[in-house]
């Protein structure tokens, strides 16, 4: 089988949709918001929350095969540190489909620079 | 040279500790994390469902006070001296859909710490906990495995 490719989910993160995904979660770490806090660890701009990436992963599953796609694992490393303002693209690649299950390897990217943000990251869905 | 994986610390292998949150889920919660996410998902933005890492991602069952850096969910709180704390990643699994009327319990378990190096030489102390969340029923939503790291400076 040919490995399929589906169309990256692309975000640009900007400070707002940072303050709102901190309210949403109930955190409200400084690392995401307080100049003063990140000047002082050597960081010039908010750094994003890792976590999101999950549930930006998981909305790029549901665009890729269907509202009706139970997804069932999802597991994802982090590898570099993403910035407020920053634009981010999922990408994700079939590597098989089993008993109505697909696995699906999965990477983020910084579209500017094209450093990985999250990778290695996989997930399995099952089909309707 | 003093290992990262103290005796001490060793020792809190196996700590286990439970949240449940005060109240349902609620639509409110759900549609905000929609929002906050740009999910376009109509039961998501309308509440009726949770996305399926919103359990995963929200402090809100956990009740405690926020420390220092702002933060104000679970934490183990390990004293690694000269380290800097970095996350490492995590591996979910969902068991079925979540709803607005679901009182979560967080049972996070302390589950192994090991000291490795990097490449580049440094020591670094991996921390692996674990998250079972499930509702008032006791079914089981979704469970989560964490990695923390704590690097050598």
């Amino acid at each position: 089988m040919s490995s399929v490719e589906y169309p990256p989910l692309e975000r640009t993160i900007d400070l707002p949709d940072m303050i709102a995904y901190a309210g949403a979660t109930w955190d409200w770490h400084r690392l995401h918001y307080d100049q003063a806090y990140l000047a002082a660890r050597g960081l010039d701009r908010p750094v994003v929350d890792g976590q999101v990436f999950g549930a930006y992963l998981a909305i790029a599953l549901r665009g890729w095969f269907g509202p009706h796609a139970e997804i069932t694992k999802l597991s994802f490393r982090f590898k570099s540190l993403v910035f407020a303002g920053e634009t981010i693209r999922c990408h994700g690649t079939l590597r098989e489909v089993a008993d109505r299950h697909a696995v699906v390897d999965l990477r983020v990217e910084v579209a500017d620079d094209g450093r990985r943000a999250v990778a290695p990251a996989e997930a399995t869905v099952r089909l309707p | 040279m003093t290992k990262l994986l103290t005796p001490e610390l060793a020792a809190r292998i196996g700590e286990q500790v439970s949240y449940t949150a005060p109240e349902p889920l609620g639509r409110a919660s759900i549609r905000y994390f929609a929002l906050a996410t740009g999910d376009p998902e109509p039961a998501h933005r309308t509440g009726e469902v949770a996305p399926p890492t919103l359990i995963c991602e929200t402090n809100q069952y956990a009740g405690v006070p926020r420390d220092d850096d702002g933060y104000a969910g679970h934490g183990w709180h390990l004293d690694v001296p000269g380290t800097r704390l970095v996350r490492g990643g995590n591996s979910y699994e969902f068991h079925g859909p979540v709803g607005p009327d679901d009182i979560v319990t967080a049972t996070w378990r302390l589950a192994d710490m090991v000291e490795r190096v990097t490449g580049d030489g440094k020591r670094m102390l991996v921390v692996t906990s674990t998250a079972t969340y499930t509702k008032q029923t006791g079914r089981v939503l979704a469970t989560n495995e964490e990695t923390l790291i704590y690097v050598e400076r």
